[in-house]
């Protein structure tokens, strides 16, 4: 096979480097692949059109990864015809069966598709555990990047061919000991026009942003149905979308009467302080521009170790009180530390929140099969093949409803996936690494450490499945316990929304000295009273 | 018993519901079935209704009918008058057609009257309740079917409420950001990232407002630009800038905008070549626009399909949001 002598041949010339394991992982996993490749080939249908083929690529890495000889025959069969029907453009007969021609040309493809998951897997492995050897990483790479940048030569990159490429560079950005969380860039790319502009686009063709923060707010609304005054802490406002249609909510509530006083408070991080203050007056436009009242305050992370500190959010008697923590970033590649967004958390009873909105990346559940080359889910690779899922399933989401703007998908990618998907792996090494694993497991977190749960009501979920369906019938929404909507991509999970409330009954709106005792994680002490670190920005309308 | 023994007017207060309890019934030869409870209290079945009815009815109707006489003419024994007054009242009121509890009576009656039709026979006392119980059951259905389509109504008209919210804050936004941008450039060069500007505007443009031309068979006609998708994509059905977005950018690819990055990141974050651009028929049709944003300060709209524009212009580009009646209708009509 083509691709295991590659990896022969650059293994051979570090002799020095024990990769026998990782190659003969490797040998298995070919055979595997080999069978499933026949049969891919009849299985899978093509569009008669310009070139333009179902490429599900995240379902050909998840067979790959993830198949017993059983599944290889079932999955991507029944999963390409259905892939098919969604690129709905010039689909005119889902069942017809490729041409010789075509065959080959899906078998080709198939081809440089699993080649190329292969040896990003197979970088990912050099990079970690005992047997870690850079350099034949950075052999693996280089011959990823020439794949890739052969490929976008001679007439465009493929879908796949474009998601290797982000995740070689992350892996790249990786061995040049970027390790905290690859390119790393917070204000200057948030308020970018090129990186909102993305941002835009992204938005208008996934769901993806709008889910986690329609479900949130409604959850938001409901909890604060009738109360005169609404205080929201947000632990990562970015460019303060979220609230433009909460606030639009707000004025527009069944009830009629004046909309409560909305009230803002940001957690601002680092250097992000400016950025988040312009966010702050931009909402304030906004609300003026609908006629809700608003007023926003900013209160910042501790500058190292990024903790939050209650006692600088000022609290206003009779307001309701939400915490809302949307952690996958936005316009931002890097989420908080874990050690941020604990502190965060752990608060929301000291300040006599009602509700916790979280929305976060769901891990993917990985199938009860074996799994012929992953080690512990907790390992680096097994992590990066979760992510190289998780990526490729939302490319494909994307193509499957964009299948021909390539450009402006490559806009998104290149902007907003781009980034992502170097600070995921950035985050999947560094976990590994530090043996801690959060990502996707805040809802565990919070359930242990004694939230309750706050049911999800049908109107969220059916307007989820709703907006879901606005976008393409891959989307689906799942309901999971009470109090938790799951986003996904056909089979791949992708994002969840989740509604608590706080362990313990929330203290009456407590005085500015704070009594850290009921919480279940130690928190830093409290500041004397006076040494608050928020101002305001307040627009005033209707006091 | 009856539910409508939960709902009784006050002035019965003896006809409390008995459902609370479980005593034993006892089925005489007249078919007058009684309780051992002390209270006196009947259990009203199907077949004692009837022919409840039929005396109401031969006696002229239930404004007529009194408890004397019905008793007289049903002829049951062990009914008592207090009995009939207390049915009959229920059943005049019954028939009033705005009470609440009214539907629920006059429903069980309907029932009734089908279980009658349907199994004469066998007349049991734990069947009977059973069915009218169903019958029941089936109108709670049905209320709950009506008000789960009521809640769908509802949450499509907030959706749609939230996502042109959305917009509308994204593209204030994005204008600042570029109004930012040009500002701190040469008009030339502003002048180029405002055409890219305006295409992108564009691309919210036409998701913010509802000026666009929708025809009955609920599909976007964007002048030329007029798009092969199916029409049950779901994407046409509100004016989101989900859909619109997508039909701008299938648009074509024309005169690219070359647009440079600012000095801001070294990397590769710049946009090339996005080629969106906008066939100038597509903006000319027709378009208003009426500011909604109070402090909107110019609601000229400059639009042109040029690809390069002399000045940068100030883009105002403003709402008019589309009756939420039109898109509850698309999204009802073209829901899978």
């Amino acid at each position: 096979m083509l691709l295991m002598e590659v990896i022969m041949e650059e293994a051979g010339a570090f002799s020095g480097c024990s990769s026998t394991t990782a190659v003969g992982d490797r040998a298995n996993f070919m055979y595997d692949w080999n069978e499933w490749e026949t049969v891919s080939a009849e299985e899978w249908a093509l569009l008669p059109s310009a070139g333009v083929v179902a490429d599900d690529f995240h379902e050909l890495v998840e067979a790959m990864m993830f198949s017993t000889g059983d599944d290889v025959f079932q999955g991507p069969s029944a999963v390409g015809l259905e892939s098919v029907s969604h690129t709905a453009s010039y689909n005119s007969s889902p069942s017809s069966m490729a041409s010789s021609e075509d065959e080959a040309a899906v078998v080709s493809r198939d081809d440089k598709g699993a080649r190329l998951v292969d040896l990003l897997v197979a970088a990912a492995e050099a990079l970690e555990g005992p047997q870690k050897c850079p350099e034949l990483a950075r052999v693996i790479l280089v011959r990823l990047k020439e794949l890739v940048s052969q490929a976008a030569a001679t007439g465009g990159a493929t879908s796949m061919e474009r998601l290797a490429a982000h995740f070689t560079d992350a892996l790249q950005g990786l061995l040049d000991g970027d390790v905290g969380g690859g390119g790393r860039r917070k204000g200057s790319v948030r308020h970018s026009a090129d990186a909102l502009t993305a941002f835009q686009l992204l938005q208008d063709m996934s769901p993806y942003v709008k889910f986690g923060h329609f479900t949130a707010n409604q959850a938001i609304l409901e909890a604060s149905a009738g109360e005169r005054r609404v205080h929201i802490v947000d632990y990562d406002i970015a460019e303060g979308v979220q609230w433009a249609s909460l606030m639009q909510a707000l004025v527009s509530r069944p009830g009629g009467g004046p909309p409560p006083h909305l009230r803002i408070t940001a957690v601002s991080r680092g250097g992000g302080s400016r950025a988040v203050q312009e966010t702050g007056r931009r909402l304030a436009a906004f609300a003026s521009s609908v006629g809700q009242p608003f007023s926003f305050s900013q209160v910042r992370l501790e500058p190292d170790g990024e903790r939050f500190r209650p006692a600088g959010v000022r609290l206003v008697k009779g307001e309701a009180v939400v915490m809302n923590c949307i952690l996958p970033p936005t316009t931002t590649t890097s989420s908080g530390s874990t050690q941020s967004v604990a502190s965060f958390l752990s608060c929301a009873a000291a300040i006599g929140a009602r509700l916790v909105t979280l929305v976060e990346e769901e891990a993917e559940e990985t199938p009860g099969e074996a799994e012929p080359v992953v080690e512990q889910k907790g390992s680096f690779v097994g992590r990066f093949m979760g992510e190289l899922r998780r990526y490729s399933a939302m490319w494909d989401s994307l193509e499957a409803g964009f299948p021909m703007q390539g450009r402006a998908r490559g806009v998104v990618e290149r902007v907003i996936l781009g980034p992502w998907i170097a600070g995921a792996v950035g985050r999947a090494y560094k976990e590994a690494v530090s043996g801690e694993q959060k990502e996707g497991r805040w809802g565990e977190w919070m359930a242990a450490a004694g939230f309750g749960r706050v049911e999800m009501s049908c109107f969220n979920h059916s307007q989820a499945k709703l907006l879901l369906g606005l976008f393409n019938d891959g989307y689906r929404v799942e309901e999971e316990g009470c109090n938790k909507l799951v986003l996904g991509w056909k089979t791949s999970r992708l994002l969840s929304a989740s509604v608590w409330k706080p362990p313990l009954p929330p203290p009456p709106p407590p005085p500015p000295c704070l009594d850290s005792s009921p919480l279940p994680l130690p928190l830093p002490l409290p500041l004397p009273l006076g040494a608050f670190d928020s101002y305001e920005i307040s627009d005033f309308f209707y006091d | 018993m009856f539910p409508a023994a939960s709902r009784k007017p006050p002035s019965t207060p003896m006809n409390s519901s008995s459902h609370e309890r479980a005593p034993m019934c006892v089925q005489g030869d007249s078919g007058l079935v009684l309780t051992t409870d002390p209270k006196p209290r009947l259990r009203w079945t199907a077949e004692l209704h009837d022919r409840f009815v039929d005396a109401v009815n031969q006696l002229g109707g239930p404004d007529k009918a009194t408890p004397k006489t019905i008793m007289r003419v049903m002829g049951v024994k062990g009914l008592t008058l207090y009995h009939l007054k207390s049915h009959l009242q229920k059943f005049r009121l019954g028939k009033q057609p705005h009470r609440e509890f009214n539907d629920h009576y006059s429903f069980k009656e309907a029932a009734m009257d089908l279980q009658r039709n349907t199994a004469s026979s066998s007349r049991i006392m734990g069947r009977s309740m059973n069915e009218v119980l169903h019958g029941t059951e089936a109108h709670r259905m049905q209320l709950e079917v009506h008000r789960r389509f009521h809640e769908q109504l509802e949450v499509q008209k907030h959706l749609q409420i939230r996502i042109e919210a959305q917009g509308k804050y994204m593209q204030s936004i994005l204008e600042k950001a570029y109004q930012t941008l040009a500002a701190g450039q040469g008009t030339e060069a502003a002048g180029e990232q405002l055409g890219f500007v305006h295409d992108m505007a564009d691309l919210q443009l036409f998701g913010g407002t509802g000026d666009l031309q929708l025809d009955n068979s609920h599909q976007l006609h964007l002048g030329s630009i007029h798009h092969l998708q199916p029409p049950d994509h779901g994407l046409y059905l509100t004016a989101s800038p989900a859909l619109i977005g997508k039909k701008m950018i299938m648009a074509g690819e024309k005169s690219p905008f070359i647009w440079d990055d600012e000095a801001e990141d070294d990397d590769d974050s710049q946009l090339h070549n996005i080629g969106i651009d906008v066939a100038p028929g597509v903006i000319d049709g027709g378009y208003e626009a009426k500011p909604t944003i109070p402090n909107a300060d110019d609601d000229k709209l400059v639009l042109e399909g040029t690809a390069k524009m002399d000045r940068p212009s100030p883009l105002r580009v403003l709402n008019h949001p589309l009756s939420v009646e039109a898109i509850n209708g698309m999204l009802i009509n073209n829901r899978r």
